[in-house]
C-alpha cells in the first residue's frame, strides 16, 4: 500500500513538474533561445558574403536573446518550415516576417505587431509597367501563401486576365522577374527595394506602390504559451520605446518608420 | 561563362552541400538497405497473404510523392514533438523509402533462387538459417546488387528533396548562391555536373556488373 | 502526447479544390508520358543509326536524365532556360522536365528490351524484302514494347509523383500546389498533406491496375 502511494506521488510529481515550468522558464533555464528566421528575404533575413546569417530579423532575435539574459540561436527556416519548427520544439520564436492573419492564428499565438510592410510593385523595365493598375492583363507573381501572393492573386482573379504564379522563395520571385519570366511583382516595399539596391538584378525597378492595406507582421510561438506571448508583447513594445526599433530601421531599412499602430482599435 | 563572381569559398559551400547529399544518402541508404533485407525475408518467409499489411504499408512509400511524404513525416514529428532536427527527419522518411523499394529488390532476388536448388540444400540436411546464408544469400546478392546500386543512385538524386526540409544539400547550397550571386546557369551547371560526377562512376559499375553477372550474355 | 487538435472539418472542406488539382497532376503526368515515349523511341533509333553524332546525342541526353535530380531537371528547365531569354510557364517547365526525364529512363529501359529480341530476327525480316523501317516497326518494336511494357508502367508512376515537384518553379494549379498553397495560408501542415497523400495513392493505385488490365488485353496470347 505504502509503495503504492509513494509511487502515485512520484508519478504526479513527474507529471506536474514540467507543467508548472512553462517555454518562457525553459528558454532561461537552458540558456538559449532558438529563433527560426527565414534567410532568402533581404533586408529582414539573408546570408553575408561568408554564408553567415545577417539582417533585420537577425538582429531582433538577438535583442529579444539579450532582454532574456540567455544567447541567441538563429535556426534558418525557409517559409514552408517556419511552423513544423516551431511545433517540434526545434525552435522557440519565429521572428520571420509572418503576416498575422486569422487564418494563421487558429494554429500558432502571434504577438503584437513588430514591424509592418508598404506593400509595392516592382516590374521587368521590359513590361512597359507604370503603376499597380499596369499589371492588368500581365504575367506576375509572388511568393507563395504570403499576404501579398493572396491580395495580389485575388485581384488577378478579379481582372479577369493575366496570370498569377505563386515562388515558394522571395529569392526565386525575383530571378523569375528579372529573367523575364513574370512581367511584375508585389512584395513588401523594403524587400523590393533592398533586392532592386543590391545590383544583381538588372533591368527591374519600383514603379509604384500596391494599394493593399498594410503587412502587420508578428512574433509567433505556440498557440498556448500565455506568459511567452505576453513577454514578447511587452518585449516589441520596448524595442519601440526605446527607440532600438527605428535604430535597426534606419540599419537596415531607411526612410520613414512605419507605424506599427491601428488607429481606433485596442492592441 | 567563365567571368564569374563566384569565389573558392562559393565552390566550397557547394562541396559541403554535396557532403551533405551523401552523408542523408548513406544514413538512408545503409539503414533502408537492412530494413529492406529483413522486411523482404519475411515477405518471402510468411507467403503474400499473412505479408499483406506489410506490403500495403510499404507500397505507400513508393505510391505517393517523396516531398509530401517529407513534409507529412516532419509535420508528423512536430506534432508528436519528437523534436527532430531535419537531419533525423530526412534521413528517417529516405530510410523507409528507400527499405520499401529494397523489400521489392530482396523478394525478387530471393524468388529467382530456384526453389529445387533450396530444396536440395535442405536435403543435405542444410537447416534454414544455413540454406539462407550458403545458398540464398550468394545466389540472391548477385540477381540483386545491380538494382541495388539503381535504388541507391536513385536516393541519392531524389535527396534533393531534403532541401525543403531546411537542409542545406546541394541543390539548396547552388540556390542560396543563385540568390546571391545571380548567375543561375552557370551556377546550376555545376550543380549538375557534381551530382553526375557523383553518380556517373557508380552507374557504370552497375552497368559492368549486370553486364558480366547475367547468365545469358 | 499530441498537444495538437486536428481540424480535419476545415481541411476537407478544401477537398473539391484539391481533386481539381489531381486531374492537372493526372494530365500532366499522361502528357508528359506520351512525349517522353515518342522520345525515348527517337532515341532509341538514334542509337541504333550508327551515327556518331546522333548515337552520341542519345547518350548525353539519357546519361543526364538518369544521373541528376527530376527536381534539378524541372529548375534547369525553368530558371536555367530562362537565363537565355526561354521562358517556358511553370505548366511548360515541368512538363518539358518530365518528359525530358522519362525519355532518358524508357530509351534505356528499351535498349535492355532490344536486347531480348535477336537480331536473326531483324535479318529474317529483311531477306523477307521489308525495308529497314519496316522490320523495325513490324517486328523489333512490338515485341520490344512488350517486353517494356512493366518498366513502362512503373516509369507512369514515377511521372505521376515527379508532377509534385512543379511547386519549386511556380506551379499552382497541380495537386501539391494547390495543398502547398492551402498549407501557406492555414499552417496546417499535417491535415492537407495527408489528403493529398491519400489522393496520390489512389491515382497511382488506378493507373497502375488500368496498366494491368490493358497489358491483359493486349498480351494474352
Amino acid at each position: 500500500m505504502k509503495t503504492k502511494v509513494l509511487a502515485l506521488a512520484a508519478l504526479t510529481t513527474a507529471l506536474a513538474g514540467p507543467a508548472l515550468a512553462d517555454k518562457l522558464d525553459d528558454i532561461i533555464s537552458s540558456g538559449t533561445l532558438r529563433c527560426a528566421v527565414v534567410l532568402d528575404f533581404p533586408p529582414m533575413g539573408s546570408r553575408d558574403a561568408n554564408n553567415t546569417p545577417v539582417g533585420f530579423d537577425v538582429d531582433y532575435c538577438n535583442d529579444l536573446a539579450a532582454a532574456l539574459g540567455v544567447t541567441a540561436e538563429i535556426v534558418e527556416t525557409p517559409f514552408p518550415e517556419r511552423i513544423p519548427a516551431l511545433m517540434s520544439g526545434r525552435v522557440d520564436v519565429g521572428v520571420a516576417s509572418t503576416s498575422d492573419t486569422l487564418e494563421r492564428a487558429k494554429t500558432v499565438g502571434m504577438s503584437v505587431p513588430y514591424f509592418a510592410f508598404e506593400m509595392a510593385v516592382t516590374s521587368n523595365d521590359k513590361a512597359g509597367i507604370t503603376s499597380f493598375e499596369g499589371m492588368k492583363g500581365k504575367t506576375v507573381g509572388a511568393t507563395a501563401g504570403t499576404f501579398e501572393a493572396i491580395a495580389l492573386e485575388k485581384q488577378v482573379k478579379e481582372w479577369g486576365e493575366g496570370e498569377f504564379r505563386p515562388y515558394q522563395t522571395q529569392a526565386d520571385v525575383f530571378l523569375a522577374l528579372s529573367q523575364g519570366q513574370i512581367d511584375a511583382t508585389v512584395s513588401t516595399s523594403t524587400v523590393a527595394q533592398a533586392n532592386v539596391k543590391t545590383g544583381n538584378f538588372p533591368g527591374i525597378s519600383v514603379v509604384g506602390k500596391a494599394p493593399f492595406d498594410t503587412d502587420y507582421v508578428a512574433l509567433f510561438t505556440n498557440r498556448e504559451e500565455y506568459g511567452l506571448i505576453n513577454y514578447l508583447n511587452l518585449f516589441v513594445n520596448q524595442q519601440v520605446r526605446t527607440g532600438r526599433y527605428a535604430e535597426l530601421y534606419e540599419k537596415w531599412v531607411g526612410g520613414d518608420l512605419p507605424d506599427l499602430t491601428v488607429s481606433g482599435v485596442y492592441r | 561563362m567563365f567571368d564569374t563572381a563566384m569565389t573558392a569559398n562559393d565552390l566550397l559551400f557547394l562541396l559541403k552541400g554535396a557532403g551533405m547529399t551523401l552523408a542523408v544518402t548513406g544514413v538512408s541508404v545503409a539503414a533502408g538497405t537492412l530494413m529492406g533485407v529483413i522486411f523482404g525475408v519475411i515477405r518471402v518467409q510468411i507467403g503474400p497473404w499473412w505479408a499483406a499489411p506489410l506490403t500495403f504499408l510499404l507500397d505507400i512509400f513508393r505510391s505517393v510523392p517523396l516531398l509530401i511524404q517529407l513534409v507529412l513525416g516532419n509535420a508528423f514529428q512536430s506534432i508528436a514533438k519528437l523534436g527532430w532536427a531535419p537531419f533525423t527527419t530526412s534521413c528517417v522518411i529516405l530510410s523507409l523509402y528507400t527499405a520499401a523499394y529494397c523489400t521489392e529488390i530482396v523478394r525478387g532476388a530471393i524468388d529467382s533462387v530456384p526453389p529445387t536448388t533450396r530444396r536440395a540444400a535442405r536435403s543435405l540436411g542444410m537447416t534454414w538459417a544455413q540454406d539462407m546464408r550458403f545458398i540464398v544469400a550468394p545466389l540472391a546478392t548477385r540477381i540483386a546488387l545491380p538494382s541495388w546500386i539503381g535504388l541507391t543512385l536513385g536516393v541519392m538524386k531524389d535527396s534533393s528533396l531534403v532541401l525543403w526540409l531546411g537542409l542545406i544539400e546541394l541543390l539548396r547550397a547552388s540556390q542560396v548562391l543563385v540568390t546571391r550571386l545571380q548567375e543561375p546557369l552557370f551556377i546550376l551547371s555545376i550543380c549538375g555536373l557534381i551530382y553526375f560526377l557523383l553518380s556517373f562512376p557508380i552507374a557504370r559499375l552497375g552497368g559492368y556488373l549486370e553486364k558480366r553477372w547475367s547468365p545469358n550474355d | 502526447m499530441f498537444n495538437y487538435t486536428f481540424h480535419w472539418n476545415q481541411a476537407l472542406k478544401a477537398l473539391p479544390q484539391m481533386l481539381d488539382g489531381a486531374l492537372v497532376t493526372l494530365k500532366i503526368a499522361l502528357l508528359s508520358m506520351a512525349i517522353g515515349l515518342a522520345f525515348a523511341l527517337l532515341l532509341t533509333l538514334f542509337r541504333l543509326s550508327g551515327s556518331r553524332i546522333l548515337s552520341g546525342f542519345a547518350r548525353t541526353w539519357i546519361e543526364i536524365a538518369r544521373n541528376t535530380p527530376a527536381l534539378f531537371q524541372i529548375y534547369m528547365a525553368h530558371f536555367g532556360l530562362g537565363s537565355f531569354g526561354i521562358h517556358l510557364s511553370p505548366f511548360t517547365a515541368l512538363l518539358a522536365g518530365i518528359a525530358f526525364n522519362n525519355a532518358g529512363y524508357l530509351a534505356e529501359n528499351f535498349r535492355g528490351a532490344l536486347k531480348a529480341i535477336p537480331d536473326t530476327q531483324t535479318r529474317a525480316g529483311r531477306s523477307l524484302g521489308m525495308s529497314a523501317i519496316q522490320a523495325f516497326r513490324l517486328i523489333v518494336l512490338p515485341q520490344m514494347l512488350r517486353v517494356a511494357f512493366l518498366p513502362i508502367t512503373n516509369q507512369m508512376v514515377w511521372a505521376i509523383l515527379m508532377t509534385s515537384l512543379g511547386v519549386t518553379v511556380g506551379m499552382n494549379t497541380d495537386l501539391a500546389g494547390v495543398t502547398q498553397e492551402l498549407n501557406a495560408r492555414s499552417f496546417r501542415t499535417f491535415e492537407f498533406f495527408a489528403i493529398a497523400a491519400v489522393i496520390y495513392y489512389a491515382i497511382a493505385k488506378v493507373v497502375t491496375l488500368a496498366a494491368r488490365l490493358i497489358a491483359w488485353r493486349m498480351f494474352r496470347y
